[in-house]
């Protein structure tokens, strides 16, 4: 669990991170988001000391981050950033393996861990273990970020805009392994980003900052459906906020039983989100939808006037 | 392994060989250097034996570059250190300003402080040959993408860690590549010792001018090229090999 209590940073005579606090509970995943400046980068990297801040305490399971050494602390959380800052001169291998040595960890276990980790993210051993970094893809090159972030199996995970620098099709698959694995190992996330989108598929906890300032947080869904104030509604996307949300419901939410008037002849995966319906529908002009489970064995339908959610039963 | 060892030293060997052969077998050449200098009466450098001037030659060189080295790499790890990096303009001023003043001219303050001899030398050479190192050591250890160290630190790795692990082998080539600029120089430099009593390669030279046989200048001349591009081709083999 990590605690941010009335934490301020200043640089000179400016204030970049205003008395913020803010709590995120052990395997949550929280995103901070915010336009350029509002100072989420210089609070995520509080927590691991990169910065120091200025007032307020933060606390990592109940301890003060204070009371750990520099380093010790660092090694015990997980850092992955946009630029991977991966060693140029060393193999994927010795990279992904810098915290367990610095942790002296044996050296068998060290290789084991390496290896279990390139499996995790799915590098394989044989074609990846002796590459460098600069043989590697943008997409390749992040898994080996996180990999090294995850290598020493930290409870905490800081990353600042891990996938920021990648074409949208690798980053959605990245984000969609990452909460599967966050899933699974139920790490504590924190994930800075300024991609609305990315922001809203990932957090558990979306935490909206502006000059330094928490402007609102919550549970995505319900900062969506009520902004704190104008600033965030407009960054939630305005009047695509309603497009947003139906990207975040899953069809089964709205589904209906079979009817009786025969099935539809589009289909929908019972998995894909509203927005992906919407987005068939509008495609095919029909209102009305099959929804199939992963079989294609359809299982119930949507109408239009469910999908948008019209009160049908009042 | 050994087929590689052995295409990868070839060269420095050759100019070796070459330079080895020059100090040994110069007398052999008195019918050539005969014909450069038909007046004198002694057309091959004499005096001393070409081995033990090339030995000496090597002495200060190296003396010289060792100190250089460790004042040089010692100097900018030490201002690019958060507690050192007010010191820096200062220090690559102060590196810049030590090229600017010829050798000559510090041998000339040298002489009359530290007396004649080798000492006057070395310190005129290790003046002469900070700049290029220092220079490099700043720029390699300053051409580090910031993120790499922002990584460095972000992992838990302590300062003196990131120095040793990251830093000076990621700066490693152009550290290196200062080096060998400064030896280089240093070794055709070296050669003004002659004026000042300090024995080397430059003897021959000095007793040519002085004397007006221009055999005993080709001779000397000769040697100091041939040891410096032994040298340089070995500096040019220790960089890294480019990984696969």
């Amino acid at each position: 669990m990590i605690e941010l209590i009335n934490i301020s940073k200043r640089f000179g005579s400016t204030t970049a991170v205003d008395s913020i606090s803010l709590k995120v509970e052990s395997g949550e995943f929280c995103c901070l988001v915010g336009t350029s400046g509002c100072g989420k980068s210089t609070t995520l990297r509080m927590i691991n000391r990169l910065i120091e801040h200025s007032d307020g305490e933060i606390h990592i399971d109940q301890q003060p981050i204070r009371s750990f050494k520099e380093e010790a602390l660092r090694r015990r959380i997980g850092y992955a950033i946009q630029s991977t800052g991966l060693f140029p001169h060393w193999t994927v291998a010795r990279n992904i393996g810098l915290v367990p040595r610095l942790l002296k960890w044996p050296k068998s276990k060290v290789d084991a861990r390496v290896e279990e980790l390139m499996t995790l993210l799915g590098l394989s051993m044989d074609e990846f273990a002796g590459k460098y970094p600069d043989q590697l893809s943008g997409g390749q090159a992040q898994r080996v970020g996180v990999a090294r972030a995850l290598a020493a199996d930290p409870d905490i995970l800081l990353m600042d805009e891990p996938f920021g620098a990648l074409d949208p099709i690798t980053r959605e698959s990245l984000q969609l392994e990452l909460r599967d694995l966050q899933a699974r190992l139920g790490k504590t996330i924190v994930f800075v980003t300024h991609d609305m989108d990315e922001a809203l598929a990932l957090a558990d906890r979306l935490v909206v900052m502006h000059e330094g300032r928490i402007m609102q947080q919550g549970h995505p869904l319900s900062v969506l459906r009520e902004p704190a104030n104008d600033f965030v509604a407009s960054l939630l996307g305005g009047e695509d906020r309603g497009l947003k949300e139906a990207a975040l419901l899953p069809v089964s939410e709205r589904m209906m039983p079979l009817g009786t008037g025969g099935v539809a002849r589009e289909r929908i995966d019972q998995g894909a989100s509203l927005r992906e319906a919407l987005s068939v529908m509008l495609w095919r002009r029909v209102e009305r939808l099959a929804v199939v489970d992963d079989d294609d064995i359809p299982i119930g339908e949507l109408s239009f006037r469910r999908l948008v959610g019209a009160r049908i039963h009042d | 392994m050994t087929d590689h060892w052995a295409g990868r030293w070839r060269v420095p060997v050759i100019w070796g060989l070459l330079l080895l052969a020059g100090c040994l077998l110069m007398g052999q050449l008195e019918a050539l250097f005969r014909w450069v200098e038909p007046d004198s009466r002694d057309v091959i450098f004499s005096r001393v034996d070409f081995l033990v001037l090339l030995g000496r030659h090597l002495l200060v060189v190296s003396v010289a570059a060792v100190l250089a080295t460790l004042i040089g790499v010692g100097g900018a790890i030490a201002v690019t250190r958060p507690g050192g990096r007010d010191f820096l303009p200062l220090v690559a001023q102060v590196a810049s300003l030590g090229q600017t003043f010829p050798p000559v001219a510090v041998l000339a303050l040298a002489v009359p402080v530290l007396g004649f001899g080798t000492l006057p030398i070395v310190v005129a050479l290790l003046l002469y040959g900070l700049l290029p190192i220092v220079r490099n050591t700043l720029a390699g250890i300053e051409g580090i993408d910031p993120s790499v160290r922002e990584a460095a630190r972000g992992m838990g790795m302590t300062s003196g860690q990131i120095l040793r692990q990251v830093e000076l082998p990621l700066a490693a080539p152009v550290i290196l590549a200062g080096i060998r600029t400064s030896v280089t120089i240093n070794i055709a430099t070296a050669a003004l010792g002659a004026t000042v009593g300090s024995s080397n390669l430059g003897d021959p030279i000095i007793s040519g001018i002085v004397n007006g046989n221009t055999a005993y200048i080709v001779q000397g001349a000769v040697l100091i090229a041939l040891l410096a591009l032994t040298v340089d081709s070995v500096f040019a083999r220790l960089a890294p090999a480019r990984r696969a």
